[in-house]
């Protein structure tokens, strides 16, 4: 969180800020707090408005604050008692920045689960269309083993076997690819420094690879029951 | 009674009958020659038997039921009663000749130890001993011909079905192939060979069916045929 220490002068700036420090030190909501007074805010300014340049300005004093672990209930009391000294001096607790990250965070969740969605519906196509080409290619093999007494249930059974083998090998390729680029990705954000990238640090460990096992079992079923009741739905229409 | 047809015929889409009102039964230990010119009808009359297909009219019972009508999960346990050598073999290339004669059996549920030793004594039997681990494609047409008869026995059927299974086999092979069926239809399944050779039809003194445009001309012993012309 932040407090903004606005003043009509320097001198203004200051005692508010001796005001704010008081009340700061004494608080339990707090656990620490750095003061960025107006020089060194100015400072921070330096890249943009140039050398100098902002010290013509009255540029406010920044109080950077950490809560304590119990501190987010005193928050109101906290901005009550610094909003007494003075109007100009303000708590920000980014509650805007945050709502709109965890709006999209919230997006990218909704975006994910609608990929995974489309991929399950793309897995159950797939099988559709190739139990029903590998029907029609294997025609002879299904009709003799019609003529030989196979039922219904044992010729879907022998391609859902196949499929599921098929599902099973193609999904686990795309899962160690997966891994793979997770790991780079994780290696370039150590290397870099997680701060510089939107998105925090990646480590891969159990807690991240058991839930990704899921989706090559989930690609494997979808693409073994689709097998299945494709073969049957077929063998129907025969004699 | 093994099968019967009450005027059976069957029509194929584009209208035209391959075969017309045939009637005839087979009953239990019975064997039968099926003769007739190319086109005839033999192969869509053993079709008809081995359940490849539906009459489009009369009707057809078989080991005493009535298919004409059946259900589909009714056909297989029927099917496994007969045991089909096909004129054009359609043995899988992808299995080897052990696993094409036993595949009857696989299909049935019988557990492999149980039905090994059989494969390889009818193998062993038709000549193709040492061919077992054999794919279709590196068999010779009549070692496919002696595979497609192993896989048609391998299930002791009450119904054997042969279409031209001396085709492709010298004289000799033929011969013993012929007597395998009298043995066969001696130890009580019935048979139904559909051939062009007359000679061998003549030599067995079986009863004999003529079929032509789709009619079934005849139905007696082959040395009553001159008297009924």
């Amino acid at each position: 969180m932040t407090i903004q220490v606005k003043g009509v002068d320097a001198a203004e700036i200051a005692a508010r800020l001796a005001e704010a420090e008081k009340i700061l030190s004494t608080s339990p909501s707090v656990a620490s707090f750095t003061i960025v007074d107006s020089k060194e805010a100015a400072k921070l300014l330096e890249p943009w408005l140039g050398k100098g340049n902002a010290d013509t300005l009255n540029v406010p004093a920044l109080i950077d604050l950490k809560l304590s672990a119990e501190g987010r209930s005193g928050v109101e009391a906290l901005s009550k008692q610094l909003e007494a000294i003075s109007p100009g001096v303000i708590l920000d607790d980014h509650g805007g920045w945050n709502d709109r990250l965890a709006d999209a965070a919230r997006s990218g969740q909704a975006l994910a689960f609608a990929v995974f969605a489309l991929i399950m519906g793309a897995a159950c196509a797939i099988s559709i269309f190739a139990a029903r080409a590998g029907l029609s290619a294997n025609q002879e093999v299904v009709s003799l083993l019609h003529l030989v007494g196979a039922t219904d249930d044992f010729i879907a059974s022998e391609v859902q076997r196949r499929f599921t083998v098929i599902g099973l090998r193609g999904s686990m390729l795309g899962l160690f690819a997966a891994l793979f680029l997770l790991s780079l990705f994780s290696l370039a954000t150590r290397a870099r420094g997680a701060e510089g990238f939107l998105l925090p640090g990646l480590s891969i460990g159990l807690d991240l690879a058991l839930p990704l096992l899921i989706v090559p079992l989930a690609i494997c079923l979808v693409t073994a029951v689709a097998a299945r009741l494709t073969v049957l739905r077929t063998l129907r229409e025969t004699y | 009674m093994i099968v019967r047809f009450d005027n059976v015929g069957l029509a194929y889409d584009s209208g035209s009958e391959s075969l017309r009102d045939v009637t005839f039964t087979l009953n239990e230990g019975e064997f039968r020659f099926l003769t007739g010119p190319s086109g005839a009808g033999k192969t869509t009359f053993l079709k008809l038997i081995y359940l490849a297909m539906k009459p489009t009219r009369g009707r057809m019972t078989l080991f005493g039921q009535d298919v004409t009508e059946a259900q589909r999960d009714m056909l297989p346990p029927l099917r496994r009663r007969i045991g089909v050598v096909f004129q054009e073999f359609r043995l899988l290339d992808h299995l080897t000749a052990f696993e094409n004669v036993a595949l009857p059996m696989k299909v049935a549920g019988v557990n492999q130890q149980q039905y090994r030793e059989d494969v390889r004594e009818l193998l062993n039997w038709v000549g193709l001993g040492s061919r077992m681990d054999a794919l279709p494609q590196t068999l010779s047409g009549g070692e496919k011909q002696r595979v497609a008869l192993a896989r048609a026995l391998v299930s002791k059927p009450d119904l054997i079905l042969a279409d031209e299974p001396t085709g492709n086999v010298d004289p000799q092979m033929g011969e013993k192939i012929m007597k395998l069926f009298v043995e066969l239809n001696r130890l009580g399944a019935a048979v139904i060979v559909a051939t062009h050779d007359l000679q061998l039809v003549q030599a067995l003194g079986k009863r004999t069916m003529q079929l032509n445009g789709g009619r079934l001309i005849e139905d007696a012993p082959m040395r009553e045929r001159g008297r009924m012309r």
